[in-house]
């Protein structure tokens, strides 16, 4: 039957905001498989590596769902308080994430397990734990979306928004260093892992680093999109 | 009460029939609609929206609603020109004609108005006076239905600046002061009450006249001013829509717009309240769902809304095209049926 009815909801649009949130909790979620991922490859066990694997390729799945969400929310009649080239673009920037989580585990899973020296193991794990530790901290900078729009941007929680972004930025700093240590530490293991071994050991490492890049370039995006205009 | 009744016309039962009808619509709708807010930051119940609403909306439609009623009474067509038989028929079509749009527009969803509707419905009257003889085509208050026609354009936009403006101010001199936004909401849905009864009352100022203009016509009552029994009639009409259906309205908007926040809300309210409160010290019949629309939009593009659906101007354009000619056409066909009736 019909609702004899007339109303104005049909005004308010779905927000696409709570779908950002929902998507990088994915990827974070994906970004957080990430240390018993890096366990496993060390431990040689390959069949926990593409059982996780998979399950990171299933996150980052859903993140595309949710992604796609967003956009389907953000028709050019929809108006935003916020320009919606720039949502977009964020959200490509955000969606790196889990694409780049998959990346990681997809390439540990093309090989088969080889012996790698428990220097380079170390350093493998430092590198995902502090890739973890920005996903974390890119999150809280997510996260700080809520406030702002519930205050229609009122300037203080904007500028806490935008204090969270050089942390960061930092971390992204660190993990490049990182990176480079790891990139000698593999190259200076040829007698151990051979040649192959480096390439695709290096393989692994880019793409992981892939993921801090991710984190780095959309919090940056966020910067321009809620910065005072 | 039955000897008052029994002394009352086969026509003016009829058009009180179709007055109330159209009072009870444009509560359990328009009013219905502009109490959503309220109920969705729970400031209020259902019982007590119902009851402030109502009072309110019956005190505008009393104390301010006879010059919007005058307008649509006798501001478009030169009724005390007319033979008073014809008069009462005619205005007695155009609402029922107007019932019967709002009734079909409603059912199938298309956007229309009531005050477009009934504005509409005169015309399709004043037409048929013209083809009759009754009138000349110059008679027409053609000066009177363009300056509707402008308040119809005007009124959103206005309410759109005026959302825009109020949001900004209430977002620096309170938003950005607050140390506890949840405090602050918290005042501010007390605020929201005041601002959704004078919304109500707004509502009832103009919207009353949608339904007793044409009925007063048919009574033949409206001389100088309009008799206060009539816009207590209305009154009553809109307060009995809004409590026996408009509480399924204030409830689908209630849970869909919780981002309508008490400061949203009530600025969003008072915008909307005051174009409709000017338009109707102007005498002009707008659509008060339309300036509502506008004071949202207004209260969005001040970054108060996360997601506003902006098609929604497209279905205002649309009402305009729509229901003005359509509403004229079905009453031309009424009123030259009930002429035909030998009526």
């Amino acid at each position: 039957m019909r609702r004899y009815i007339r109303s104005v909801e049909t005004l308010y649009a779905k927000s696409p905001f709570n779908l950002i949130y929902e998507h990088i909790q994915k990827g974070n979620e994906a970004v957080h498989k990430l240390e018993d991922l890096v366990q496993a490859f060390c431990d040689k066990d390959v069949d926990r590596v593409n059982a996780i694997s998979d399950v990171v390729s299933d996150l980052e799945h859903d993140a595309d769902q949710i992604k796609q969400g967003v956009r389907e929310r953000l028709p050019t009649s929809v108006l935003i308080p916020l320009s919606r080239q720039d949502v977009l673009t964020f959200l490509r920037l955000q969606d790196s994430i889990p694409d780049s989580a998959r990346d990681v585990a997809k390439s540990m899973t093309l090989r088969e397990a080889y012996d790698i020296p428990t220097d380079l193991k170390e350093s493998f794990m430092k590198l995902a734990k502090k890739t973890i530790e920005i996903i974390d901290e890119y999150e809280k900078l997510v996260d700080k979306m809520g406030p702002i729009l519930a205050t229609s941007f009122r300037d203080r929680d904007v500028e806490k928004a935008l204090e969270l972004i050089p942390p960061v930025e930092r971390l992204e700093h660190e993990i490049d260093i990182l990176g480079l240590e790891i990139g000698k530490k593999i190259y200076a293991s040829e007698d151990q892992i051979g040649a192959v071994g480096i390439y695709h050991f290096n393989d692994v490492i880019q793409n992981m680093s892939e993921i801090s890049n991710a984190a780095a370039r959309a919090a940056d995006s966020l910067r321009t999109m809620i910065y005072p205009k | 009460m039955l000897e008052m009744l029994l002394g009352l016309s086969l026509f003016s039962i009829v058009g009180l029939i179709a007055a109330f009808y159209m009072a009870w619509n444009i509560g359990a709708n328009d009013l219905a609609n502009s109490m959503g807010d309220v109920v969705g930051a729970k400031a209020l119940t259902m019982r007590q929206v119902i009851i402030l609403a109502g009072i309110m909306n019956f005190l505008g439609a009393v104390l301010l609603g006879s010059r919007v009623t005058s307008t649509i009474g006798k501001g478009i067509i030169p009724i005390s020109d007319m033979d008073p038989h014809m008069a009462a028929l005619g205005a007695l079509s155009a609402l029922i004609a107007a019932g019967i749009w709002v009734t079909i527009a409603t059912y199938f969803n298309l956007p229309v108005s009531t005050s477009h509707s009934i504005v509409g419905a005169m015309l399709g009257f004043g037409l048929v006076s013209v083809i009759m003889g009754n009138i000349q085509m110059g008679d027409i208050s053609w000066k009177v239905l363009l300056q509707i026609a402008f308040g119809w354009v005007l009124s959103p936009v206005a309410g759109m600046v005026l959302g825009y403006l109020i949001f900004s101010a209430v977002r620096l001199s309170f938003i950005e002061r607050a140390e506890n936004i949840g405090k602050l909401e918290g005042v501010f849905r007390y605020l929201l009450i005041c601002s959704s009864c004078y919304q109500a009352f707004s509502f009832g100022s103009n919207d009353v006249a949608n339904a007793i203009g044409p009925v007063s016509v048919v009574m033949g009552t409206l001389g100088e001013e309009v008799p206060i029994g009539l816009l207590v009639f209305g009154g009553i009409g809109i307060v009995i829509g809004l409590s026996t259906w408009g509480y399924r309205v204030i409830y689908t908007i209630g849970e869909k717009i919780t981002e309508l926040t008490p400061t949203r809300g009530f600025s969003a309210d008072i915008a909307c309240a005051s174009t409709v409160i000017m338009c109707s010290s102007l005498g002009l019949p707008v659509s008060t769902t339309h300036v509502l629309v506008g004071a949202t939009i207004g209260v969005g593009l001040a970054r108060g809304l996360q997601a506003v659906n902006l098609n929604v101007i497209r279905n205002i354009v649309y009402s305009w095209l729509l229901t003005v000619p359509v509403a004229t056409v079905v009453a031309m066909v009424v009123y030259l049926g009930l002429i035909w009736l030998g009526l």
